[in-house]
């Protein structure tokens, strides 16, 4: 948001005092350090300036002018200085510091100076695109519309398509498209590629994981299609607050960034409150209900009339939050819902609505899952709560970035829940506020990404054996490749000689790019049926299936029907007082050993590639504000397959016989001890808690002969074991939650001893007596003894 | 050296266990399954006799091409000529309706250069190939075909470069389909090349569109097979099925099947001379020196280009011998439908009302055919009541077919809407010119 728009828009200021208020009302029947761990208070900053530099053109620094912008921020300025000396840069901006006049002012200079000049725009997804055409049309009248900017995605039609191509000099589209739409068709886009200066990367710390591996390949092949026009564009990324922006952006284009860090955009004084729900039962470590007491703090917050954001980090746990705040702050005769949800599922008009209603202010509050994470102008807000630690300290800041206005205070409160990493860092506040931001990871050279966009590359063009395509011996896998059917070697090069078409099959995103549409048939003898909303395909699995309560804009809907082949779910209007939660089952093959190393215990430490199969096979259903468990029923789905990397430990036979403990009691210790481990393992690879898969099974004979199983349960992520089978040589695995792993197991082999030293220390510091989810997990669904025993297993293995 | 072989294994492994190498699932696809026109003998004969060992000097036995040579290469080349092809002689008229704005050459049929194309795929984009670029044009009273064809990717170029040379001698390109299929799709090859500039033809004409508008209402579909057996009244015989057309050449790259691709050749042969013979039965149908067809169908089709093109006397006048003919209901609909149009457009109202009034039912031009009527009456003749009555007749027929089902729903709601708009407002109308008469 520029300064101008701020301007725009005053609000009354909030006052520390209103803060202040909220927490004494939150607190006051609770021993107040126990519950509020921490309350800091960051001072405002002051705005630092620099001048527009001299060769900007004058009637761009014009158009900014009459917008307002009279003097930059200097990480602006800085940003801009360097694109115009020719530098790939990285620039680092916290949510609202003027980001998008960092790219846009050295891009239309140059488009200015060069008519000729062309720029192509990747946003992670097609609505922050949607959001930033609106500024840059802005800029376009202001400069007399000498320039063109059109968005390209799948919502462009057709007959615009070819206008764009010609006449589009800023280019506004998102990895997948650029994958599937534009790159196989580079020759219709001959005049943007022999043409192109730059590309902008926004939202760079957005491209991690399997997203960020496909993208590299993804800009590899562009920057081949590029050569091939002669061109050879420069890179300008903006990224969040991570540890890494500059080593990111670099593996990602492959080649030199030059990072700008420091942020002179001004801020109002924040307040960062730490709220950990009291203890309920100090014996079983319950606590509060972390969604009920968030559902408190936003109340008070709401009902002093400050425009409050709610993050949950499930679908679920929005339309629960959603429902409470709704009930509670119901509209005005005539007017319209004063809370709102906001999530992936919504159709992008409903969205546009609410993003309209937030900048508006009509809508007071509004409930939503990372979908509001990212760039997507909201305006600022007041205040912030987090319902459950967002899983990272980028993510977390990102969202209490949400509130702040440029003067007054502005608070964001994080509700832990009772999840080891949200009770570490709830009881830690100098880690989450000592420690810098994760490290985002990728792996551009995984063989199943590389080589799927390396069939790409060769349908756009024929691949010569003198390329290079990441770190692989090229003439080799060509020939694999070319074997398998889907290259030919002619005239030295190797050509695609497939009908299809190799983009279409590869999703970026996730293993199938299908969507699930859900069709609500409750109004269907008086009209026609609905379409309220659609689900990924990997979550479809456990939020759609048969008999399910899916929430959607707190509605309830009961699942009818999955139509599988069709990808469609029906669902009806219901009225019940339990959700439903998925049980997953899965199993590990293991394929292949990578290294393997005895350790004390006895026991051993290993990586290597797996086969993970899991499978929905039930669900259970949960009443409403008590979570009690009220009824389970059985599923019929079909299988998913994965091969990915994991880290194991192996508990030697000696080791279990040579405790004293119950059969039964050793097994759940082993799932208790899976369950510790795991938690542990996303705070020190600073990674998602959803990147990591868990399970325990026995140790195969060898390689590929055995399978193992276990039993998880997907929202809490608890391992339980309903048939118990007894284990001689079990192996407790993690594995990286993606085909192909993204990089986990060998680090996490590596620092084995530190993962399970502190795993150790975790447990044993936990002050509840027979387990808790802070721990090795619930005790409910365990032996009384299982915290014993992960810990008597952990003196053994750290001895 | 065991563990070398262990590593060589993992890795061998590592390969295997990819998805993205296993080998696509495609049509089964064994000489068997394509080949009655293989023979086993002939194939025995050529394969010892000669010591032929690959399958593109097999491929140029069989068929009897030669390899050209030219600054980019080398390619195969098949030449062979149709006597029972007469040129046609192209009047200004039908030229007019098909390509309004062609430069002059479009008219001497010398200048033509027929062209059909076989790739590697359906889909486009740049991984697909034209392996195989069919070209004809009318030489010594008959048609004279030229095929070049690929035997390997590397020999596009020298493909691509003697099409262009083709295309200098005959500038006037002639397709079906290829103004959004052939032509892009070469436009695209030509600028892969980086060296060979794109040929500009100086005219595209394509029949695509023409033969939709004369034979879709009658056909269905328009390919061009179809159109050859009841338009033109030839008979293929056997032909290869175009979808599996990639596959062949695929299989002929990959392992050096030659035979499969005999029938391309053919296929690609009598796309063209249906082609040529099309074009020719087109631009008489559209040219007016001849009393035109007596078909109903094939005369709404030409008053449709002649409506589309701004040359509505005569799309007129066509209309009009269309419906005297005998049509099908839907069409005669749709033709009194663009009639009434023409005449309101040239004032004759009188004309109109009485197509409107025999196209008034349960159809879109029937509930058009009402609309017009009511603003007929409620602006030009001045007679609300009229109008309004006309309007719940309207009403009372779409509440009808919803009942019985025979509308969609969204067109059911659409329609209801607009005439409920009306209704209201004649309703306002017809109730002051009430009171006017009262007041008077």
């Amino acid at each position: 948001m520029t300064p101008s728009q701020q301007a725009l828009a005053p609000r009354l200021s909030t006052t520390l005092d209103t803060v202040q208020e909220v927490l004494g009302t939150l607190v006051a029947r609770y021993r107040t350090d126990e519950v509020l761990t921490s309350v800091r208070q960051i001072p405002a900053r002051e705005a630092k300036f620099r001048p527009v530099p001299d060769w900007v053109r004058r009637e761009l620094s014009e158009a900014y002018r009459a917008k307002g912008i009279k003097e930059l921020y200097s990480h602006q300025a800085a940003t801009a200085e360097l694109v115009h000396n020719g530098r790939n840069v990285v620039v680092v901006t916290p949510t609202a510091s003027g980001k998008t006049l960092c790219y846009n002012l050295p891009v239309l200079n140059a488009v200015l100076e060069n008519p000729d000049t062309r720029a192509l725009y990747l946003f992670p997804t097609k609505a922050l695109a949607q959001d930033q055409l609106a500024e840059l049309h802005d800029l376009a009248k202001r400069l007399d519309d000498c320039f063109g900017v059109f968005t390209y995605d799948g919502d462009t039609p057709n007959d615009a398509r070819k206008a764009i191509r010609e006449r589009g000099h800023i280019v506004l589209t998102n990895p997948d498209m650029l994958h599937t739409g534009i790159l196989p068709h580079h020759t219709k886009w001959m005049r943007l590629f022999e043409n192109l200066r730059y590309i902008v990367l926004d939202e760079l710390h957005s491209y991690r994981g399997v997203f960020g591996s496909h993208l590299a390949n993804v800009l590899r092949r562009l920057r081949r299609v590029a050569r091939f026009y002669g061109s050879d564009p420069q890179f300008i990324c903006c990224s969040a607050t991570i540890a890494n922006p500059g080593e990111l952006a670099s593996q990602l284009i492959e080649g030199e960034v030059d990072v700008v860090e420091e942020n002179g955009a001004p801020a109002g004084e924040r307040l960062f409150v730490f709220y950990n729900p009291p203890m309920v039962n100090r014996n079983l470590g319950i606590r509060r209900s972390y969604i009920n007491e968030a559902t408190r703090v936003a109340k008070e917050l709401l009902a002093r009339k400050l425009q409050t954001i709610v993050f949950a980090n499930s679908r679920l746990h929005t339309e629960v939050l959603l429902t409470y705040l709704q009930q509670a702050n119901p509209p005005k005769p005539g007017q319209a819902e004063p809370v709102r949800g906001y999530r992936g599922g919504y159709l992008p008009g409903e969205r546009r609505e609410i993003e309209r209603g937030l900048r508006e202010g009509r809508i007071r509050g509004v409930v939503t899952t990372n979908a509001l994470e990212l760039g997507i102008d909201i305006g600022s807000l007041d205040a912030c709560v987090m319902a459950g630690y967002a899983g990272s300290i980028a993510s977390t800041w990102q969202r209490a970035g949400r509130a702040g206005r440029r003067s007054g205070t502005s608070c964001a409160v994080f509700v832990a829940s009772s999840a080891p990493l949200d009770q570490f860092i709830v009881q830690h506040p100098d880690y989450f506020f000592g420690s810098s931001p994760e490290h985002a990871h990728i792996q551009p050279d995984n063989l199943e990404i590389l080589v799927n966009h390396l069939k790409c590359a060769a349908f756009e063009l024929p691949l010569s054996p003198e390329e290079r395509f990441g770190d692989v011996e090229l003439p080799e896998l060509c020939e694999r490749l070319a074997e398998a059917g889907f290259l030919q070697r002619s005239g030295g090069n190797w050509h695609w000689v497939q009908e299809g078409y190799p983009a279409d099959t590869i999703s970026l995103r996730s293993v199938t790019s299908d969507n699930f549409v859900i069709i609500d048939t409750t109004g269907d003898d008086d009209g026609e049926p609905e379409v309220i909303g659609e689900v990924d395909f990997s979550s479809a699995l456990t939020t759609v299936h048969p008999k399910a309560i899916y929430i959607h804009q707190g509605q309830q809907y009961h699942v009818e029907r999955l139509d599988f082949s069709q990808r469609k779910a029906y669902v009806k209007r219901v009225n019940v007082d339990y959700f439903t939660d998925a049980i997953r089952y899965t199993q590990v093959r293991l394929l292949e050993i990578a290294e393997e190393q005895s350790i004390s215990g006895p026991a051993a430490r290993a990586h290597g590639d797996v086969l993970v199969r899991s499978q929905v096979v039930g669900f259970k259903k949960i009443k409403f504000f008590t979570n009690e468990n009220v009824g389970s029923g059985k599923l019929e789905l079909p299988e998913n397959e994965m091969h990915t990397t994991a880290f194991w430990v192996t508990l030697d036979h000696e080791l279990l016989a040579g405790l004293p403990f119950t059969l039964s009691e050793r097994q759940s210790g082993m799932f208790g001890l899976v369950y510790a481990i795991a938690s542990m393992a996303t705070l020190l690879m600073m990674c998602d808690r959803r990147d990591l898969g868990t399970a325990v099974g026995e140790r195969p004979p060898s390689a590929g002969a055995d399978t193992n199983i276990a039993w998880q349960d997907c929202a809490t992520a608890t391992v339980t074991s309903p048939e118990m089978k007894e284990f001689f040589e079990p192996n407790l695995y993690l594995y990286d939650a993606y085909p192909g792993g993204i990089g986990f197991s060998e680090p996490l082999y590596r620092i084995c001893h530190v993962l399970l030293t502190r795993t150790r220390e975790l447990i044993a510091a936990c002050p509840c007596d027979n387990g808790c989810p802070t721990c090795v997990g619930p005790a409910g669904d365990k032996s009384e003894r299982s915290k014993e025993v992960a810990l008597a297993f952990l003196e053994r293995l750290c001895s | 050296m065991a563990i070398q072989l262990n590593v060589s294994r993992t890795t061998a492994d590592r390969f295997s266990r990819l998805k993205a190498l296993q080998p696509p699932s495609t049509l089964p696809l064994s000489g068997n399954e394509v080949g009655p026109l293989r023979n086993p003998v002939e194939e025995e004969s050529f394969g010892c006799a000669s010591g032929v060992t690959t399958g593109s000097e097999r491929l140029a036995l069989i068929l009897g091409a030669s390899v050209k040579r030219n600054g980019h290469g080398e390619h195969l080349s098949l030449h062979c000529w149709h006597g029972d092809h007469a040129p046609c002689a192209p009047d200004a008229a039908a030229l007019r309706l098909l390509a309004p704005d062609a430069p002059q050459e479009v008219a001497d049929a010398q200048q033509w250069l027929f062209l059909d194309t076989e790739t590697t795929g359906l889909a486009g984009g740049t991984g697909t190939y034209p392996f195989l670029v069919g070209l004809a044009w009318w030489e010594g009273g008959g048609l004279e075909v030229e095929q070049l064809f690929m035997r390997e990717y590397s020999e596009e170029r020298s493909l691509l470069a003697a099409l262009a040379e083709r295309l200098a001698e005959r500038p006037v390109l002639v397709t079906f389909n290829g103004k959004s299929f052939d032509w892009p799709l070469l436009e695209t090859r030509y600028r892969m090349t980086r060296t060979i500039p794109p040929p500009a033809p100086r005219a595209h004409l394509d029949f695509l569109h023409p033969a939709r508008n004369l034979w879709r209402p009658r056909l269905g579909s328009v390919r061009l097979s179809q159109l050859e057996r009841h338009v033109l009244g030839w008979n293929r015989g056997a032909d290869v099925m175009s979808e599996l057309i990639p596959s062949i050449y695929l299989d002929f790259v990959r392992r050096g099947h030659a035979d499969p691709l005999v029938p391309v050749f053919q296929h690609n042969q009598m796309d063209l001379r249906g082609l040529a013979g099309l074009s020719g039965r087109i631009l008489s149908l559209l040219s007016d020196r001849e009393p035109t067809s007596g078909d109903g169908l094939e005369l709404y089709g030409v008053s449709r280009i002649c409506e589309r093109r701004g040359e509505l006397k005569r799309a007129r006048k066509l209309y009009e011998q269309s419906i005297a003919s005998v049509l099908p209901m839907e069409t005669d609909h749709a033709a009194r439908a663009a009639l009434a149009r023409l005449a309101r457009r040239d004032g004759d109202l009188a004309r109109a009302r009485e197509l409107w009034e025999s196209t008034l039912g349960n159809s879109r031009e029937g509930y058009e055919a009402y609309e017009q009527l009511a603003i007929y009456y409620e602006h030009e003749a001045r007679e609300p009541r009229r109008a309004l009555t006309i309007v719940r007749e309207a009403l009372a027929h779409l509440r009808r077919a919803n009942q019985v089902g025979t509308i969609t729903a969204t067109t059911y709601r659409r329609a209801k809407a607009r005439f409920e708009l009306r209704l209201v407002r004649l309703e306002r109308k017809a109730g002051r010119t009430l009171l006017d008469a009262f007041d008077g």
